[in-house]
């Protein structure tokens, strides 16, 4: 085993770490903190996304067939790691390049391929992601937002809720029912945001500006074209698609760049003396980095094309636990940097309490370890 | 980045489970509070694996998976202070090895014997000596910690000790990886032995592992578990003071989660030695003190990591 980066990986970190300095404003941490779907980053990401295409490193991990640079999943998760460290100046844009510009080229259309590809490639798309619903969170096969296909056109009707980004974003990669079939039922629209019935309300939230939105569909009408792959293929669609994305923000990353820079400051106040603090952020960083670890040993298995099992959920879990450790150790031993806006730690103490829930909640990855992991008979339905 | 085994890492571990297939289940009708073979040990030194450490291309790393993949049999086998401390010191250095830090006397020690060889770490200065009965109570015949133990009484003088030209910290570091793996074995057998335990055991007509409040604390064990793993492994590689301390801490934590847990989920039947979960867990037992504990290995990964 050998836990190193190559120097080739070294460099590309020490790259990303040079454009960023050379990119973000001084005043980059004021607008950070306002969280990846705030109007400010929105905006921002838009211009610095297009700078980053320029650079040859918005999707250095594509395939050479898509643009890309045929690089590994590693580079993938140094760039994440320097982005989101950094505040994720991509914005909403991180999805783009972790899933939807894929997802698009294996399975869109000539011509969905041809009108929304470009956008992303030029780092200047917004999409949102449609997939729950007031009454379909965890059980997501649930969803009964409608689309009946009509003469050329498909007329939806529903609600999503907990949309991120919905509120800028030029497109929705919407899941609807098509049919009463529970998983086979469920076909993806890609819709315009800006398409006559659609109302986007944002929901106030203790997370931060900009993420969460209610998304409303009166007699919304996309023509035929939308359709993302057959009726019913949604659920086959997605779980490829987004078999890498419970990981796809590197928090364990994000937990301890937060844990280093509250020991950095305790260390110029005073607070780090005596032997329960350092106790204390010892077993944060225990578990930001079995969680690191854990992460890795999935990306190691993704560069060698191996098949990635439930132990993504194992994973998954752990950072859940690295998160809250740095949560609460921030809040036990500096409140004050909270209550005075600190950036980063404001910034990580919003977003923090997000890992649990969004992408599958923590139970629900409990569940798939106690039945796939370690293969206890199923709990009756 | 490379973290798969290699095809010998891959081969020595199968070439131990081969050995060891014998010792893999607890012998029948025996109701023993610790469970050790000569036999075994014997077999284990003579193959050389727990010589691994000193061999080009496998290394530490290495023997902490060895040490890992024997914590994982039921019965107690001196593996991590001699795969992983002896090789800094002299690899002729009788079995079985016992670590001991400043204030030791009065304790019980893991594997302590007259003839074991005592590895001694005072003061920043490493040294061993032989132990004799003047320095060894009488171990009891029933060890509360599932280890064979006794108590030291004495240290022989100074002079009767031999010194090493080793740093302390070198030794503290491969002890808390060789602790760590250990761990991360027993937390995988005792994890195992639950699993089978509740999958097959049936109350109100379904197997009580369809419960979700067994399943979801026995998933968070093996989220637990894999961390151990993983970190032993990494400490082991880097061999880095504070990769080592975190790994040791974690192994503790995690063992603090779990133990209680597994024979909660055993019923009464958790609390027999009919059942072997105590030859894994009351060992983890023993390993949370070791080191000062949580707090002592904490505090060493604090100071490694921040200063
Ligand atoms: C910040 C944020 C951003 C999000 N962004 C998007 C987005 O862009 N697009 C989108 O479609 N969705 C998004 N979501 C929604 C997210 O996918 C859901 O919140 C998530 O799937 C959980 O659903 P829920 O909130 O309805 O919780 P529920 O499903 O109601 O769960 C509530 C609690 O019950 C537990 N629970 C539920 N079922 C079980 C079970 N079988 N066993 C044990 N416990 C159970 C859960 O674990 C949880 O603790 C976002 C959520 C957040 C917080």
């Amino acid at each position: 085993m050998n836990f190193e980066w190559t120097d080739e990986q070294q460099a590309f970190r020490e790259k990303l770490r040079t454009f960023l300095a050379a990119e973000l404003p001084d005043n980059w941490e004021s607008i950070a903190h306002h969280g990846p779907g705030s109007a400010e980053i929105t905006a921002f990401s838009r211009q610095f996304c297009g700078r980053l295409a320029e650079a040859g490193m918005l999707f250095p991990h594509w395939p050479v067939a898509m643009g890309g640079q045929g690089l590994d999943a590693w580079y993938q998760t140094i760039l994440a790691e320097e982005m989101w460290a950094a505040g994720e100046p991509r914005g909403a844009q991180y999805m783009n390049v972790n899933w939807i510009g894929p997802t698009l080229m294996k399975y869109g259309s000539q011509e969905q391929k041809k009108t929304l590809l470009p956008p992303i490639v030029a780092g200047n798309a917004i999409w949102c992601q449609g997939f729950s619903e007031p009454n379909s969170g965890s059980d997501l096969a649930s969803l009964r937002t409608r689309a009946v296909l009509d003469a050329g056109e498909y007329v939806i009707n529903g609600q999503k809720i907990w949309t991120s980004y919905a509120g800028l974003a030029d497109n929705c990669f919407l899941l609807t029912r098509t049919s009463d079939d529970r998983k086979r039922g469920i076909t993806i629209l890609i819709v315009p945001m800006d398409t006559p019935g659609i109302t986007v309300r944002q929901i106030p939230s203790i997370i931060g500006e900009g993420d969460i939105h209610e998304v409303f569909f009166d007699d919304v009408i996309v023509p035929e074209s939308a359709r993302f792959g057959d009726e019913g293929q949604a659920w086959e669609i997605i779980s490829y698609s987004l078999r890498n994305e419970r990981l796809g923000i590197p928090r364990y990353h994000l937990a301890r760049c937060a844990l280093d820079r509250a020991v950095g400051l305790l260390k110029t106040n005073g607070g780090w003396k005596g032997e329960a603090v350092k106790i204390e952020a010892a077993r944060a960083a225990a578990l930001t980095e079995t969680a690191r670890n854990a992460c890795y040993a999935i990306v190691d298995k993704r560069v060698k094309e191996l098949p990635i099992g439930p132990e993504a959920s194992s994973a998954r879990y752990n950072v859940v636990m690295a998160e809250r450790a740095v949560s609460e150790f921030v809040v036990e031993y500096l409140p004050q940097a909270l209550i005075d806006g600190e950036p980063y730690l404001k910034m990580h103490h919003q977003r923090g309490i997000v890992a649990g829930i969004a992408s599958g909640a923590a139970e629900i990855q409990l569940n798939i370890i106690a039945t796939e992991v370690l293969e206890l008979p199923r709990e009756p339905r | 980045m490379e973290l798969a085994l290699s095809d010998d890492q891959i081969q020595i571990l199968d070439a131990i489970d081969t050995l060891a297939k014998p010792y893999a289940s607890v012998p029948i009708h025996d109701i023993s509070f610790a469970l050790t073979s000569e036999e075994l040990d014997r077999e284990l030194a003579e193959g050389g694996f727990l010589d691994v450490a000193a061999m080009e291309e496998l290394g530490p790393e290495t023997a902490a998976l060895v040490v890992e993949r024997l914590a994982r049999l039921p019965f107690a086998v001196e593996a991590a202070a001699s795969a992983l401390v002896r090789p800094l010191l002299d690899p002729e250095l009788p079995r079985p090895l016992c670590l001991i830090q400043d204030g030791a006397v009065g304790r019980a020690v893991r594997f302590l014997k007259p003839g074991a060889t005592v590895v001694y770490l005072c003061d920043g200065v490493v040294c061993s000596f032989t132990a004799n009965t003047d320095h060894v109570v009488e171990a009891q015949d029933e060890s509360i910690f599932a280890y064979p133990m006794a108590v030291l009484k004495a240290l022989p003088s100074e002079i009767e000790m031999r010194k090493y030209n080793v740093s302390a910290d070198e030794v503290l570091t491969q002890w808390r990886i060789g602790l760590a793996a250990e761990a991360s074995g027993l937390m995988a057998a005792a994890l195992a032995a639950t699993v089978t335990y509740v999958s097959e055991r049936k109350q109100f007509g379904r197997p009580i592992a369809t419960f979700q409040a067994l399943r979801h604390r026995l998933a968070e064990a093996q989220v637990l578990t894999n961390g151990a793993y993983w970190m032993t492994m990494k400490a082991a590689v880097t061999r880095d003071p504070g990769d080592a301390a975190l790994a040791a801490l974690h192994a503790q934590e995690a063992a603090r989660r779990v133990t209680y847990d597994f024979h909660q989920f055993l019923g009464a039947m958790g609390m027999t030695l009919e059942h072997p979960l105590h030859l894994w867990t009351y060992r983890l037992k023993a390993l949370m003190s070791e080191l000062g504990g949580r707090g002592a290995n904490a505090l060493a990964a604090a100071e490694a990591i921040w200063g």
